[in-house]
């Protein structure tokens, strides 16, 4: 049983997550925006290990994850800082693998990329420092965090039930 | 000594499983370097036998429609210019690669297209893609059967336009939105809403006379420069298949 548990979550990590990065399937959108994928993956592998198991896989999973965009933004810095924090609420909370928790978490999670994503792109691009913008990127934000907010439950917390039984 | 000094690294090698470390970072490494080139070409071959079809729905076709009215418009001025002073390049319809949409982020932080065609098929950096109604963006990156266009709205995304009516040059620059935002280099830009934008005769990076899109709202008092909203003609959300032109001079 441990064994197929290990092996699907393996199928899912390596098989679905880029598959789901590229193919950006129609499905899984909220007025065009896609789930933040980082979030769903790293939420759950961070509440169970070590804080710098986490940092590392964030920054595995970031380099990952920049290879298919097309700016100097990157994901990197948030996604590193998001493990070491989700890492010591998991170390210290033994009731994470509530629903709505995860779910919470991940809005958060999402919020706090969407924010340093924005950051970055008005540090490189002078040129977006303008409101036509900063609403787009609000409307990008909302979007993003409610897709992952109703993704994330179901993915993030069967992933981390996953690595419990492991 | 040296012998089992060997064994000892080889042993631990195996042992503790550092293989795997090393050959999971050789992997990541590869994916980082290719940018993700190995996954993108997979997906095209899987995604092959279900490519989308032709056909387009009817806002595809207004858009089509408004954009064969403007480069009507624009071929005669042409036609008047060139018999004046034989100054532009010809443009060459022949010189396309016909490509499919295989995968879609048009509305997210990052506004691109994947499509099925790559260094392969002799699609290289830089050039310009078109689709029903006009320009939609530049090949950003290839692999060898897929190729990323960063679309013109893609935020932070500029390139060199004009409004044919007016003759003043501007940089259309992308916001994210479906309206970007064309920021006159002149301090009078005599823009009027309705005016169609296209890429500059005097561009050396694109095509002559492609339709961007039609003037939105302008404002005239804007400091440093005056700039306009422009309404794209071409929509990415709904574009199935598109057009590299293989010479942008």
């Amino acid at each position: 049983m441990v064994k197929k548990n290990k092996k699907l979550l393996i199928f899912f990590t390596i098989i679905f997550l880029p598959a789901f990065i590229v193919t950006s399937p129609d499905w899984l959108k909220i007025n065009g925006i896609t789930p933040c994928w980082p979030v769903i993956l790293l939420l759950p592998f961070s509440l169970h290990n070590s804080p710098w198991k986490a940092g590392i896989a964030s920054i595995l999973l970031g380099i990952f994850i920049d290879s298919f965009t097309i700016s100097n933004v990157s994901y990197i810095p948030s996604l590193f800082v998001l493990s070491l924090i989700w890492s010591q609420y998991g170390l210290h909370n033994k009731k994470i693998e509530l629903f709505l928790n995860i779910g919470l978490m991940a809005i958060l999670g999402t919020a706090f990329i969407a924010l340093s994503i924005w950051l970055q792109k008005i540090i490189l691009y002078s040129v977006l420092r303008d409101n036509w913008f900063h609403s787009w990127s609000l409307y990008v934000l909302i979007s993003e965090v409610i897709i992952t907010g109703l993704v994330a439950p179901f993915f993030s917390s069967w992933l981390l039930l996953t690595y419990k039984k492991n | 000594m040296i012998k089992a000094r060997g064994k000892i690294g080889f042993y631990l090698l195996l042992k503790k499983r550092l293989w795997v470390i090393f050959v999971f970072g050789i992997l990541l490494f590869g994916v980082r370097w290719t940018k993700g080139a190995g996954y993108l070409d997979i997906y095209s071959i899987l995604i092959n036998p279900i490519l989308p079809g032709s056909a387009q729905k009817e806002w595809i076709k207004e858009g089509e429609n408004i954009e064969r009215n403007i480069r009507l418009k624009l071929l005669e001025d042409d036609n008047n210019r060139l018999r004046k002073a034989l100054s532009l390049k010809e443009f060459n319809s022949d010189n396309r690669i016909s490509a499919a949409v295989i995968s879609r982020s048009s509305r997210n932080w990052w506004q691109q297209l994947e499509i099925n065609k790559g260094a392969k098929d002799g699609v290289l950096k830089g050039q310009a893609v078109i689709g029903p109604g006009g320009l939609i963006g530049l090949v950003d990156s290839t692999t060898p059967l897929t190729a990323r266009v960063r679309l013109l709205t893609d935020p932070g995304h500029q390139v060199g336009a004009w409004i044919d009516r007016t003759k003043r040059h501007g940089i259309l620059t992308g916001m994210g939105t479906n309206r970007p935002k064309l920021i006159f280099l002149n301090k009078n830009s005599l823009a009027k809403i309705g005016d169609a934008v296209t890429t500059s005769p005097a561009s050396t990076l694109l095509p002559p006379n492609l339709t961007i899109g039609i003037v939105q709202f302008v404002n005239e008092k804007a400091l440093p420069s005056p700039f306009a909203i422009v309404q794209l003609t071409a929509s990415p959300e709904a574009i199935d298949w598109v057009q590299i032109l293989k010479d942008n001079g």
